[in-house]
């Protein structure tokens, strides 16, 4: 540790929700991986490039788990992505299994067959919208409160057979598990996380339904190495995962379309025909502020001349490969028409998102109804008013205020 | 154009699914790809180009035009 004054920390600061922090160009002139410390102050490699992002995102030498974990590098103090998980001896078979458990319920032909209830849900959502509108006419409403939030909540309680009524609880368990400083709480929240996953498997057990809970359970009757400590985590992921990551698209993907009026009229013109690439644009710019994901080396690899040592951490920032001007020409202009825009949103390889079908499911309904029906949205202040969640782990902005 | 596919290398992500439903689908056991028809379905060949590009796993191939 001779360099360590020299070595900059994450998460970098930006200027504004849309913007990513210029720390990541600067890295990224000088090498594709550079030297970091992680939020918790331990060191590891961060990964600006596309090409080497891709590659590593594929590569199997990198996984979840740590050869030796007490020596690992922590990335944070939240209950998620903040360290080694999973067995280095069988890791890949755990992860092979649950990819081959979940893999059908998030199918294309299952989101697609889904497609008619999220647009309902959708069309409730935005009378809610409307609702409180009307209640206070002349006022903004936050759109986070009535559409970002509730509709993934509502589309993943319903895959998963969650109670809806349970929102608030495993709202705000989410929020403590992805907090950067939440140490013990942090930690807490997991555990009580945890305990609910298992009632509700128990319940799952008692009274199986069409849900991927139920999915889970009948799996794990067959599977005695599928323990309930097991189950339980990989739940409260898929809960986590499935509703805070669209919420942030949804939210994002609002102020970059209202951030410039002629952007919103264009795709509000044609909604339709514009969905598909606005989505993926979408997806390509938004920045979650975070850490990158978390990689560690099982063996010692060398990736564009950079000797990574086996154990080392190595985190993978999306946000900035998706930005990288050897791939994207103007990158940080938002350009639906871009083509090919092979973003590397979900990440790539044999752990890309198992719920990118649905996200983009939800978000190819979401905007074509939002601007269909509110075709003068627009925000009620300037881009640069707009907090971003700093110390989350899924990134994120805590309102966005609209009026029409 | 003529598309062949690797279902042992397929991480069932489903994405050439969503873009070219035509011409591939999944698994309903498993996930993994199933090819419909060695060409791209009518209407479908740019999808399928994108399906090469952005498939997680490489598991897709194209060959000729």
């Amino acid at each position: 540790m001779t360099t360590t004054e020299e070595t900059p920390r994450l998460p970098f600061a930006r200027a504004n929700a849309l913007a990513i922090a210029p720390d990541y160009e600067a890295l990224r002139r000088q090498a594709p991986i550079s030297r970091v410390l992680t939020p918790a102050g331990d060191p590891a490699w961060l990964v600006t490039s596309y090409e080497e992002a891709k590659e590593i995102f594929r590569d199997k030498r990198f996984g979840r788990s740590h050869p030796a974990p007490e020596q690992a590098s922590r990335i944070s103090g939240a209950a998620i992505q903040d360290g080694p998980s999973g067995d280095f001896e069988t890791e890949e078979a755990e992860h092979k299994r649950m990819r081959r458990m979940l893999a059908p319920a998030f199918s294309a032909p299952r989101m697609r067959a889904l497609g008619d209830r999220i647009a309902e849900l959708t069309d409730r959502c935005l009378d809610d919208l409307q609702a409180a509108h009307d209640a206070h006419p002349g006022e903004p409403v936050d759109l986070t409160d009535f559409l970002a939030f509730p509709l993934p909540v509502l589309v993943i309680c319903e895959l998963l057979g969650v109670p809806y009524a349970d929102r608030e609880k495993f709202r705000g368990l989410s929020e403590r598990i992805a907090m950067m400083n939440g140490g013990e709480d942090a930690q807490a929240a997991m555990t009580e996380f945890k305990a609910y996953m298992t009632k509700l498997a128990d319940e799952k057990r008692a009274d199986p339904q069409e849900d991927v809970i139920s999915d889970m359970v009948a799996v794990q009757a067959d599977d005695p190495t599928f323990t309930d400590d097991d189950l339980a985590r990989m739940g409260a992921g898929l809960l986590f995962a499935g509703h805070e990551t669209t919420s942030t698209r949804i939210a994002m993907g609002t102020l970059f379309l209202l951030g410039d009026t002629s952007r919103r009229d264009r795709f509000a013109a044609d909604p339709e025909g514009e969905v598909n690439q606005t989505v993926e644009e979408i997806l390509r710019l938004t920045a979650t502020s975070g850490t990158g994901l978390l990689r560690y080396a099982h063996e010692d690899v060398e990736v564009a001349g950079t000797r990574i040592l086996r154990g080392d951490a190595v985190l993978i920032s999306s946000d900035a490969a998706n930005r990288d001007a050897t791939v994207f020409t103007d990158p940080d202009e938002f350009d639906p028409a871009r083509t090919p825009n092979v973003h590397l949103a979900f990440g790539t390889g044999a752990h890309v998102c198992i719920g990118a079908n649905l996200a983009r499911t939800e978000l190819r309904t979401v905007f074509p109804k939002l601007f269909g029906r509110f075709p003068g949205l627009r925000l009620t202040t300037g881009i640069d008013e707009i907090p971003v969640r700093v110390n989350r782990v899924a990134g994120g902005v805590d309102a966005v205020p609209v009026t029409w | 154009m003529k598309i062949t596919t690797d279902t042992d290398g397929c991480v069932a992500s489903g994405q050439c699914v969503l873009l070219a439903p035509g011409t591939f689908d999944q698994d309903e056991d498993t996930g993994t790809v199933v090819l419909l028809s060695e060409e791209p379905a009518a209407g479908e060949e740019e999808a399928v180009r994108q399906s090469e590009l952005t498939c997680p796993a490489a598991a897709i191939r194209l060959s000729g035009a």
